[in-house]
């Protein structure tokens, strides 16, 4: 049994390590590539700045999702809804993919995962846009955000939000709230229906292999 | 206690040592590499409201943890480092526990069916198992706050006195 005097001795080195540990953390937060900003709300609160544009004939047409059939899909679009955004099914994504508007980039699609996901596939011609690092990715996805009619916005899908966060992102840069649709299905979705996809740098026409 | 069964304790106890720091550094790189994962696993918990504070969970646990590792593999401040461990660990596990019975509720599944990523940087894991397994790593820790093993230790204690 430790004595008393070598209980405190174990607490002051407890406090030691424990400090020392903190400011290790920080540190290497700091320095590393892939660190987090402290101070950035990645996560913001919902607003519903599309209200009212949500329930004309016209947006009702134009996601067929929110009179979606199952739960799952019901409970994204909820999700999607409740930050004030517009979501889209699997159908209207890839009718917008093929859509000739979309050669003349008058339809953007924004890819919100990270480089690495990116890399290994995304829809062809997809703009990248890492939320987690918008410094990277946001100034060269305005311009053409800015020229769309209409852009989409997608993540791993499911229950992954990137793509309802990096859409709050793009508003809060400026991008119309009327213009943006989030894709609920994802890149899972999309690569299981065997839907067009590009390896590598966006532009690049590179498939991936068979089986990736 | 004769000196061939302390002995065996000691080396025990410095195994104990290095599996607890090895396991810390790998589960902690785990994590430290892929903030923006682990980040989404802590929100989860929604433990904190406040985004500077999940963020700086989120950024600084995991080297934090691999610190820790790199203590107990070299020996130095051990008890110090383990009753660390000890204060970390509980809550965790009262966490964790608590998500369980949430995920439970809600998938209307038996306690032990439940299986989610904690964030521990094992992936997804049964609750039952990695609960059975914190006890373990908890028992660990408090059987090097017991003083054996001192063999193979940079500096065991920082205190000149002991």
């Amino acid at each position: 049994m430790p004595s008393r005097g070598s209980i405190s001795a174990i607490l002051l080195e407890a406090v030691v390590v424990v400090v020392v540990a903190a400011g290790f953390g920080f540190a290497t937060n700091a320095l590393s590539p892939k660190g987090l900003n402290l101070e950035r709300d990645y996560f913001p609160k919902a607003t519903n700045t599309v209200g009212s544009a949500r329930q004309t004939p016209e947006s009702v047409a134009v996601h067929p999702a929110s009179t979606n059939e199952n739960s799952e899909v019901a409970e994204i679009d909820r999700r999607i809804k409740d930050k004030g955004l517009q979501p889209i099914d699997r159908a209207e994504t890839e009718k917008l993919f093929h859509d000739p508007r979309y050669q003349q980039g008058l339809l953007v699609f924004i890819d919100a995962r990270d480089d690495t996901h990116y890399t290994e596939g995304h829809v062809p011609g997809a703009y990248k846009l890492d939320r987690y690092h918008p410094e990277k990715d946001l100034p060269a996805d305005l311009n053409p955000c800015d020229f769309a009619e209409q852009v989409v916005v997608y993540c791993t899908g499911g229950e992954c939000e990137d793509a309802e966060y990096a859409a709050l992102l793009l508003r809060d840069a400026g991008v119309p709230i009327q213009k943006l649709f989030v894709y609920g299905g994802g890149f899972d979705e999309w690569a299981t229906n065997h839907l067009p996809l590009e390896q590598g740098a966006r532009g690049s026409g590179v498939a991936p292999a068979e089986g990736k | 206690m004769n000196e061939p069964s302390a002995k065996a304790v000691d080396f025990a106890t410095v195994a104990a040592r290095w599996f607890l720091g090895a396991l810390f550094v790998y589960t902690g790189l785990e994590k430290g590499l892929d903030p923006v994962s682990f980040l989404k696993l802590v929100r989860q918990y929604d433990l904190v409201q406040t985004p500077f504070l999940l963020n700086s969970i989120a950024a600084t646990l995991p080297w934090f943890e691999v610190f820790c590792g790199l203590l107990l593999l070299a020996g130095i401040a051990v008890r110090g480092t383990a009753l660390t461990l000890v204060a970390v660990l509980i809550p965790f596990t009262a966490v964790v526990w608590h998500r369980a019975l949430v995920l439970q509720g809600a998938r209307a599944i038996p306690f032990c069916a439940v299986k989610f990523d904690c964030g521990c940087g094992i992936g997804e894991e049964f609750i039952c198992h990695k609960l059975l397994e914190n006890a373990g790593l908890i028992l660990a820790s408090l059987w090097l706050l017991g003083g054996r093993g001192r063999i193979l230790s940079l500096r065991y204690s920082l205190s000149p006195q002991s």
